[in-house]
């Protein structure tokens, strides 16, 4: 059993026209038996950023801690918000601290925030390879805020159905330039 | 085998843990209280490593009450949880963890709302409407998914907690005799009999 | 050195022969109402190397019938080459083809009388029922099997199945007020595939498939059901 499958859990970010949306299951678990459907994997950095975190549940929170240590520091010392490039880079610094921050089976989803980072959509969790499937499927260029929240959440529910260590009801950001919509869908208990 | 359940319900939560402490196959003590007060109202039950489990609670126990004294206020639940939490997460990385399980009820006071959390030795943590700890995890749960209810008096509270209680007496193979159980509300923390 | 000498005699050394190879490639079946379609890349791998581009794991069993296999490629071979030589046998005995369904379970005891040294292989049936309604039936390595209205295996199931939840079973959608989903998909919307076998029913019509690309029919008579074959080049790399 990998350590990233213990507590389950999947995130999908996707990008449109002039938005990005990115969703995440609710599930947390001790491998096959459910704790809790209201665990949230997908964290606000600032009002145009925001960070998914699937993977072990305990640095799930402590990075989720480490991050707003760091970007309330960086806000206080530069007196501007972070902009999501130098957000991209300190997770990437973060994540591969060898002291004290070094954690080989925490993976943090491509930082969503700016549209010029990834061109369709990424995945990561348990159900990955189910949301690539379905994402591949699905996602098309240029979709406005209303079809790119139906297509993430279609993206998420039916790749997360196939998936035992996900699910459990979904929630999904849709961010726009001055505007964040965040939806919880219902979804499949079993 | 060690067994703790937790529910909330309208202005309360209640905390069981059964009261056996084993070493291998044999009991030891059958009266041992596993759940600590570790503020006013907080209640905390814990369980795992037989040495590490009051060590630990204790530590968390002494911590509180200094930043009681200093500050002249108690954590809320949230925070105390959120301190307790990163001090197993802490641990877990260090040369010797502690393997220590918790429920922590806590009632707050500023919003006098009850919340439960659920804490493992990893240092995950997730607030929960109901949880447990242990082998009656799997017999308690699903009971609870069917009839726990946020909104239910103190008394059909115990109920439910009962019928997860009699459940696991009755299906587990090695289930523990006695429960203590104790709860927190507005009023702060006192210990039930069943 | 002497030392190591006794030692290594000491030691047992376990060596075992491994009679079984995973092939890659994925296997992909839709039904409808009147038609069936069977499609399957033409891929054969061995870890990352790849042994051929074309190698097809799709078969015509009979004129209503097509089967997919995929897993152990040489034992996938091999268990076509028996399900035809039983087909055969069956049309010397009877003087006719074998129906779906009983090819079905022909192949589910096929399959379990391999049971403690199985034929490594997913397969998956498509064709036509005799009552004229597309079928697909789906298969385990031992013979479990199930009739389905679409199933996926091979390397890439985890990518598609979930994917055909959505858009062939509906799965998470909620039709508009008044109106249900299609019971059954037209042919048109039923993808692309590397090589696709699309069988259709007795006097069922053709939904525009002689315009489509790189297709070729496999029937000489308009008679009786018809089987076509799409053949197209994916990416090379």
């Amino acid at each position: 059993m990998s350590i990233m499958e213990y507590n389950g859990g999947s995130v999908v970010a996707m990008v449109g026209k002039d938005c990005v949306a990115i969703a995440s299951d609710l599930r947390l678990g001790n491998q096959a038996l459910g704790i809790s459907s209201n665990f949230q994997k997908i964290f606000p950095v600032t009002d145009r950023i925001f960070l998914g975190l699937p993977g072990l549940a305990t640095d799930v929170t402590t990075l989720r801690e480490t991050f707003r240590f760091r970007v309330n520091m960086y806000t206080i010392k530069e007196e501007r918000e972070i902009e999501p490039e130098t957000f991209a880079h300190l997770v990437s610094s973060t994540l591969y601290e060898p002291t004290g921050g070094f954690r080989p089976f925490i993976a943090a989803t491509d930082l969503i925030g700016c549209l010029n980072f990834a061109k369709d959509f990424v995945v990561a969790g348990t159900a990955s390879t189910k949301l690539y499937g379905t994402a591949e499927g699905l996602w098309e260029p240029d979709l406005d805020p209303e079809q790119l929240f139906e297509t993430i959440s279609q993206t998420m529910l039916n790749a997360v159905d196939r998936d035992a260590y996900s699910g459990w009801g979904v929630v999904v950001h849709v961010i726009e330039k001055d505007k964040v919509t965040t939806r919880t869908l219902k979804g499949r208990m079993d | 085998m060690e067994t703790s359940f937790a529910i909330t319900g309208k202005g309360y939560v209640l905390v069981a843990s059964d009261t056996t402490a084993a070493r291998s196959i044999v009991k030891m003590k059958t009266d041992e209280d596993k759940i600590k007060v570790i503020s006013p109202h907080l209640l905390m039950a814990y369980s795992g490593e037989p040495g590490d489990t009051i060590q630990f609670a204790e530590y968390v126990e002494r911590n509180l009450r200094l930043f009681h004294i200093r500050n002249n206020y108690a954590l809320r639940p949230s925070a105390a949880a959120s301190w307790i939490r990163r001090s197993l997460a802490q641990s877990l990385r260090s040369r010797k963890p502690y393997s220590v399980n918790l429920m922590l009820g806590g009632f707050d006071v500023t919003t006098d709302t009850p919340h439960l959390y659920w804490v493992d030795y990893l240092g995950t943590m997730t607030e929960v409407p109901f949880g447990a700890h242990g082998y009656g995890a799997y017999f308690g749960l699903s009971l609870l998914d069917r009839y726990h209810n946020p909104e239910a008096t103190l008394e059909e509270g115990i109920e439910t907690l009962k019928r997860c209680i009699n459940e696991v007496s009755k299906r587990l193979v090695v289930s523990p005799e006695k429960y203590k159980v104790k709860v927190v509300d507005k009023d702060g923390t006192r210990e039930i009999e069943l | 050195m002497p030392d190591m000498v006794a030692l290594s005699r000491q030691q047992p050394q376990e060596r075992q022969f491994n009679p079984y190879s995973e092939n890659g490639g994925t296997i992909l079946a839709i039904s409808g109402a009147d038609f069936s379609v069977i499609a399957g890349d033409t891929r054969q791998s061995e870890g990352y190397s790849i042994q051929t581009r074309y190698a097809p794991k799709v078969f015509r069993l009979t004129d209503k019938a097509v089967l997919a296999v995929n897993g152990f490629a040489a034992d996938g071979n091999m268990f076509v080459k028996q399900v035809r030589q039983r087909l055969e046998w069956y049309r010397h005995a009877h003087a006719k083809d074998m129906p779906l369904r009983a090819i079905a379970r022909l192949i589910q005891t096929m399959l379990y009388a391999r049971r403690f040294f199985p034929y490594y292989v997913y397969n998956i049936l498509g064709g036509i029922e005799d009552d004229g309604s597309g079928a697909v039936y789906s298969f385990d390595p031992v013979g479990s099997y199930e009739r389905e209205s679409c199933r996926a295996a091979g390397a890439a199931q985890s990518l598609v199945q979930p994917f055909l939840d959505n858009q062939i079973y509906f799965k998470n959608q909620v039709p508009q007020p008044g109106m249900t989903h299609p019971k059954h998909l037209p042919l048109g919307t039923v993808g692309d595939g590397l090589e696709m076998f699309v069988v259709l029913a007795k006097g069922s019509p053709l939904y525009g498939l002689e315009n489509f690309d790189g297709v070729q029919e496999m029937t000489s008579t308009h008679e009786g059901e018809r089987i076509f074959v799409v053949r197209r080049n994916l990416k090379r790399d």
